[in-house]
């Protein structure tokens, strides 16, 4: 069973159904254009359903955000890692070159009332830190659209480090940035 | 959560693991797929397959994988559903390649439709079949379901097939 990580701030915890009402806000507005685009409630439904049966499957996977203080579903963090991704205009959102053999480390802070608060960095720390160390994970990465300036802040902060720039399905293109192993950050 | 396996005639229902994917997949790529949506590229699948099993950890039911009793092996799967574009809850139910014709999907629905009749209090249930997809409507018709043709669906081509009501379902 996956475990329930607290960071400074905000908790890590595993999906619930009540989760799914914020997570369809979310992806129904345009703060969702750097992760696929806005989609309707059906697609998010489906997008959310995947995220959960992927921690199941995979046994680790992505968790929702809880404001400790409001006990609010603010995001979503942590890991994907599908099987056989490749590119494919289906579903914009969800592909990866050929060669990707690491999970992504992916985060979302979906209640702008949150937004600016670190919460993001605090709970992609936490996600890290698990896929390192309880997830066993020799490495991971974070694709981020190359407009979405703050999530590259963020993974730079974080101590990422670009390593290359693949093609995504639109044509776009698409940086990846490997994050930096357990020894490397000490 | 996971879901309790269940056993029954030859085969047993228990939750997907990420191994079935491979057969999945390759089924879906195939053009024995052309009923159940396919033939799709692995990365489709994938939502298929990882949003059933979220489905039934959020909702209490979902997908689960028809393992073959004598020799463990994938056969199928079987799915309660209620996506929001469904006008009602499906039963649905596919077979492996190599593993049609041995009973498997009819047992395994009739295993999923005692579930959704009892614990989970369902009232009706149908079936979305193509019209050209003679092997599934077969099934239906063993599993004692008739067509309804005033009911609604999503894909306007598609046969409705009404499951029996819970008292007259064995």
């Amino acid at each position: 069973m996956i475990a329930v990580l607290q960071t400074p701030r905000p908790t890590l915890r595993g999906p619930r159904l009540d989760d799914c009402e914020p997570v369809a806000i979310f992806l129904d507005s345009d703060r969702a254009a750097y992760i696929g685009g806005r989609r309707n409630r059906t697609d998010a439904w489906r997008t959310f359903a995947v995220l959960v049966g992927h921690r199941e499957l995979r046994g680790y996977g992505m968790a929702s955000v809880e404001d400790r203080a409001t006990g609010a579903s603010v995001g979503m963090v942590g890991l994907y890692y599908p099987e056989d991704w490749y590119p494919e205009d289906w579903c914009p959102e969800d592909w990866c070159p050929e060669d990707w053999l690491a999970p992504e480390v992916g985060w979302w802070i979906g209640d702008p009332a949150c937004e600016g608060k670190g919460y993001a960095r605090e709970t992609a720390v936490a996600a890290r830190r698990y896929a390192f160390d309880i997830a066993g994970r020799p490495e991971v990465f974070s694709v981020i659209a190359p407009e979405n300036a703050r999530s590259i802040r963020l993974a730079e902060r974080l101590g990422a480090t670009f390593d290359r720039t693949v093609a995504a399905p639109n044509g776009r293109p698409a940086p990846i940035f490997r994050h930096p192993a357990p020894e490397a950050r000490a | 959560m996971t879901a309790p396996a269940i056993e029954t005639e030859g085969l047993g229902l228990r939750p997907h693991r990420m191994d079935d994917f491979a057969s999945f997949a390759a089924f879906f790529a195939s053009d024995a797929a052309r009923h159940v949506g396919g033939p799709m590229p692995a990365a489709r699948c994938w939502h298929g397959f990882a949003g059933d099993v979220g489905a039934r950890d959020l909702l209490g039911f979902g997908g689960r994988a028809i393992e073959e009793r004598a020799t463990g092996a994938f056969a199928g799967q079987t799915c309660l559903s209620h996506p929001p574009h469904f006008p009602e809850a499906e039963i649905g139910r596919t077979s492996m390649p190599g593993f049609e014709g041995r009973g498997y999907a009819p047992g395994a629905a009739r295993a999923a439709r005692a579930h959704a009749c009892g614990p989970l209090g369902w009232t009706t249930a149908v079936g979305y079949i193509e019209p050209d997809n003679a092997r599934s409507i077969a099934v239906a018709r063993r599993l004692g379901c008739s067509a309804d043709p005033a009911a609604a669906r999503f894909d306007p081509v598609d046969l409705v097939f009404r499951h029996p009501a819970p008292e007259a379902c064995t």
